[in-house]
């Protein structure tokens, strides 16, 4: 069988000698039929890696591969090789629905039955048929993702990259949205999807990568992530406004804080000493609310970033 | 699925002329549409433009004499297919960056000259009533002596060439989209103002003058004039020699940044 994997190597760009490297020596690989999450606090780098993978911006250093073919040596063959969902709104305002998606699907090389036939499938599956002859001018920002996604994938190639696609969905679409990037993996593409949604992550992709600051700092499925937190549950103290960061005893550890929102872990055997302890910020008028329950990917997420994701 | 699968067996890298036509082709159906709204209200602006030019200039003079005139429509041609390419198009551009959208057309795998050449076709479709418009009015209203000769379409092609190419060149190595609305701003300005294009090159100062045997605008006033008329326009072949020049640089520097990754 060819070799058809996704290969980044020490990826390196600088956007200028006194800016900090946006992206620093990252290294990944996603085999076909793999949904791949690249995770990472605004600003990690995330955009800048999937740039370089479409050609529109140039790589400092290192290369990025996929199977034989070099795509920074040529950038018109990463993009017949890759699709590419930019995380900007769509240039469809003049575009019926269907029209943006087959037009998308003949310039990427699909013929005009089958072009028609996916287009159909997509508008199904994702629930747009109410807006096949609307025009993109007249849709609302969730809708408008969902048709650049189908632009994305109605003719996918051997990458699909997604920089942010469940932006604006609404919940019930957005499951619609997974089951067909999901899908995209099961007919052999790999994808690339950038998100700021860990627990969505969590569920749908099959490995994953944390950025921050430009370089990556952890890989794997989301349960080898979590597997330093097994044992731990989480203690999330939600604090009373213009209240300092409280003491916290020996057994709470810190992960991160948010505005209110203190985010922290407790072994298992310690649960009910940190109720007790959440119970008395409260009588002491320090916290307004607790919630204690088991560790997700969300919890990796914050001990290795510092930050806490949007869905908290 | 099958469909799909098919898409994912993606072919050896694809080149060759067949690739290049179906990029072309594609990309023309795809810019008809995203500016189906607008191709019609600016063909019609660029005739009413065209038409206007003539008429509103004539308003100057008493009384036309037919050279003035011919001066007037061959200029109001050269500006209206300059403005496109030089004007429209860069600011069409400008607001695609300024939108976000312009990452998701670069990243399509259509060859950078097939995007090219049909954003140029688009370009002469919009233009071409201008032209139409322009000479039509002379006719009517200044009895204007044309004798419209076959040099006139590699005169306008060349023109517009020149145009849209200058245009794209400036529009996509200029980041900043309001900076390519001043660029656009001050193109109109010494073009409209102070260049030798609806009038002889004489009525300027002699280093203005000077200035313009180097730039490309009193020439492409120059090869129109001479497919429009007979026996205004002298040495045309240093003005073809010029423009090419110009066209021939414009379109190099296009392509590189075309091609260009930041
Ligand atoms: N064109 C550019 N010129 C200079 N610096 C840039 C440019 N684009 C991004 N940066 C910087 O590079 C870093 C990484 O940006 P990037 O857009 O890749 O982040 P991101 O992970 O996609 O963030 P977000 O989640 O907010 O989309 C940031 O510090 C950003 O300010
Ligand atoms: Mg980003």
């Amino acid at each position: 069988m060819d070799d058809w994997v996704f290969r980044v190597d020490e990826l390196t760009k600088s956007y200028g000698d006194d800016a900090p490297l946006a992206n620093d020596g990252i290294t990944l690989q996603i085999r076909p039929g793999e949904v791949y999450g690249l995770l990472g606090p605004n600003g990690a780098g995330k955009s800048t890696l999937v740039k370089q993978v479409i050609g529109l911006l140039e790589p400092t250093k290192g290369s990025i591969t996929i199977g034989p073919y070099d795509l920074v040596a040529d950038p018109d063959h990463a993009r017949q090789l890759c699709s590419y969902l930019p995380q900007a709104q769509m240039p469809i305002a003049s575009f019926k629905v269907r029209e943006a998606i087959e037009i998308a699907g003949s310039i990427r090389g699909g013929g005009g039955a089958d072009v028609k036939r996916r287009t159909n499938e997509l508008i199904e599956a994702l629930d747009l048929g109410e807006w096949r002859d609307t025009l993109g001018a007249k849709l609302s920002g969730g809708v408008k993702r969902l048709v650049g996604f189908a632009m994305t994938s109605v003719w996918p190639g051997k990458l699909v990259i997604l920089d942010e696609p469940t932006n604006d969905v609404d919940p019930l679409r957005r499951r619609m949205l997974w089951a067909e990037i999901r899908r995209l993996g099961e007919a052999g593409t790999a994808v690339l999807l950038v998100t700021h949604n860990v627990l969505e992550a969590e569920k749908s992709v099959d490995r994953l990568a944390i950025i921050n600051e430009g370089r990556l700092i952890a890989e794997g499925t989301s349960s080898s992530l979590k597997a330093t937190d097994s044992g731990s549950l989480r203690l999330q103290v939600m604090l009373a406004p213009g209240t300092e960061t409280p003491a916290l005893p020996e057994f709470v550890r810190f992960e991160g804080r948010v505005g209110h929102n203190l985010v922290s872990a407790i072994t298992e055997s310690d649960a009910s000493a940190g109720i007790a302890w959440a119970q008395r910020l409260m009588a002491e008028g320090l916290a307004e609310e607790y919630a204690l329950g088991a560790t997700t990917l969300e919890d990796a997420y914050i001990r290795l970033t510092g930050h806490v994701s949007e869905e908290l | 699925m099958t469909a799909v699968a098919d898409s994912v067996r993606v072919p050896a890298r694809q080149r060759g002329a067949a690739f290049w036509l179906h990029g072309f082709g594609s990309m023309l159906r795809w810019e008809m549409t995203r500016l189906r709204l607008l191709l019609p209200i600016t063909a019609l602006v660029q005739t009413f433009t065209g038409a206007g030019l003539v008429l509103g200039i004539g308003l100057f003079f008493e009384e036309m004499a037919p050279r003035i005139a011919l001066y007037l429509a061959s200029g109001a041609v050269v500006i209206s297919l300059v403005t496109v390419g030089l004007v429209m198009g860069p600011q069409l551009v400008a607001q695609q960056r300024q939108e976000g959208s312009y990452d998701f057309i670069v990243s399509m795998p259509v060859p950078r000259s097939a995007s090219l050449a049909a954003w140029l076709v688009l370009n002469s479709v919009v233009a071409l009533p201008g032209i139409v418009g322009a000479v039509l009015v002379a006719i009517w209203r200044y009895d204007a002596a044309f004798h419209v000769s076959i040099v006139i379409v590699p005169a306008t092609l060349l023109t517009l060439v020149a145009g849209v190419m200058m245009g794209h060149a400036y529009a996509h190595s200029v980041p900043e989209p309001l900076m390519v609305g001043l660029i656009s701003q001050v193109l109109i300005f010494v073009i409209f103002g102070f260049s030798p294009i609806s009038y002889p090159v004489e009525n300027l100062p002699d280093w203005l003058g000077t200035l313009h045997r180097y730039l490309p605008f009193m020439h492409m006033g120059n090869v129109v004039r001479d497919g429009l008329t007979d026996g205004l326009v002298s040495d045309v072949g240093f003005s073809y020699g010029v423009l090419s020049a110009w066209t021939l640089a414009a379109t190099l520097v296009a392509v590189v940044v075309a091609k260009r990754r930041g």
